[in-house]
């Protein structure tokens, strides 16, 4: 919990790109080139936010690099998958 | 039992991280969403009827939404007409026969030859297209959602409208295509300025003389209703969106478990922040459940 506490100033900015992001999809639900950039642009944000926090926090590892970029492609993966069929 | 215990819950056997957490786990998972768009594109070489998107659009219905969108913004109502409705279905059935999905066809046609075809003397003409949308609520709201395509619906210089509602194979997918025409012929001269004049990109004025003839705009709302389809096994939206939602709601649950797991048993270890994954993965949740069926052009 502390740890969490600890970490709460990056996890609040986080949390903002994430919510801009899902506005962002929202309120241009009938630009599918501007849904595509913008599903790039949060998985980007989401590498670099994990790359930052840990170089901060001086735990940073080229597993957890990869790790963040895995789940960053199965994000892109499911999200374009779903864009590409409507 | 063992084995699922060891794909969903940290232990000595994971290195203390479910193992579908580990980053070649997740990269096995992409590829197996991938590859499932890849057998869904396939599927119509199989059967060609197989795919496809169950719909329930009337023309007339689109018509009324219309003007409903209209009246609300102070213009007055749209008339169907006839000769614009044949041109609107031609132009649907067009893009089935050259299987395209554009205001230009590969060869060139444009949206104006189907007025012209039909004999429809335009002053001003305009075209929105539609498809997939299972209902013509969802098709209209769309349209209004999008700037170009909602200046075209409530633009003041419009008198006429025509619907064409086309069901049909495209790419290999049963759809539904609408096509909305929208114009004011010759004699048709007097633009009310109710509200702003829109600037629309699909606007076609004419510089040469108005040859004024009387010209009978068709009051009874007929229109040509689209044909009865065959059964729809698969929608490639909701399967892709079904199996989305399955693999993100299994992978944040495991996260969460994962975590608090992990956190009682004041086990370190060298990872990413359990929860950034989980937002991260809660707002790849938002989108698929934002995501609506339907693409408009």
């Amino acid at each position: 919990m502390q740890n969490f506490i600890k970490h709460m100033p990056h996890y609040i900015s986080l949390i903002f790109i994430f919510i801009a992001g899902i506005i962002g999809f929202y309120v241009f639900s009938y630009d599918t080139n501007f849904q595509i950039g913008v599903v790039f642009a949060l998985a980007s944000a989401y590498v670099s936010w994990g790359i930052i926090h840990h170089t901060i926090h001086k735990d940073i590892c080229l597993s957890v690099v990869i790790e963040y970029v895995t789940v960053a492609i199965l994000g892109i993966v499911i999200t374009l998958s779903l864009i590409y069929r409507i | 039992m063992e084995k699922l215990i060891h794909f969903l819950l940290p232990r000595e056997s994971n290195n203390h991280k479910a193992k579908i957490l580990h980053s070649s786990s997740l990269l096995v998972l992409a590829s197996f969403l991938v590859l499932s768009q890849i057998v869904l594109n396939l599927l119509p070489k199989l059967n060609p009827s197989i795919l496809g998107y169950a719909s329930n659009i009337s023309p007339s219905e689109v018509v009324r939404l219309t003007n409903e969108k209209r009246a609300a913004a102070g213009l007055s109502a749209l008339s169907l007409n006839q000769e614009l409705s044949a041109a609107a279905y031609t132009k649907g059935q067009d893009m089935i026969a050259k299987d395209y999905w554009a205001h230009i066809a590969p060869d060139g046609t444009e949206p104006w030859k189907f007025f012209k075809d039909f004999g429809y003397k335009y002053r001003y003409a305009g075209e929105n297209l539609a498809r997939d949308f299972s209902n013509a609520n969802d098709a209209v709201n769309a349209w209004m959602n999008s700037p170009a395509h909602r200046e075209n619906m409530l633009n003041p210089k419009y008198k006429e409208i025509g619907i064409g509602v086309v069901e049909g194979d495209l790419a290999g997918v049963d759809t539904t295509i609408v096509v909305q025409f929208f114009g004011a012929m010759y004699t048709d001269k007097i633009v009310q300025p109710i509200a702003q004049a829109a600037k629309t990109e699909k606007t076609v004025v004419l510089t040469v003389a108005p040859t004024i003839i009387p010209t009978a705009i068709p009051i009874s709302i007929q229109t040509i209703e689209p044909q009865v389809r065959s059964q729809i096994l698969i929608s490639p939206f909701t399967t892709t969106r079904t199996l989305s939602l399955i693999v993100v709601a299994i992978l944040l649950l495991v996260f969460i478990v994962d975590a608090v797991l992990v956190s009682k048993r004041r086990i370190t270890r060298v990872a990413g922040r359990t929860f950034a994954h989980v937002v991260f993965l809660g707002m790849i949740l938002s989108i698929i459940l934002i995501l609506k069926v339907g693409n408009i052009l």
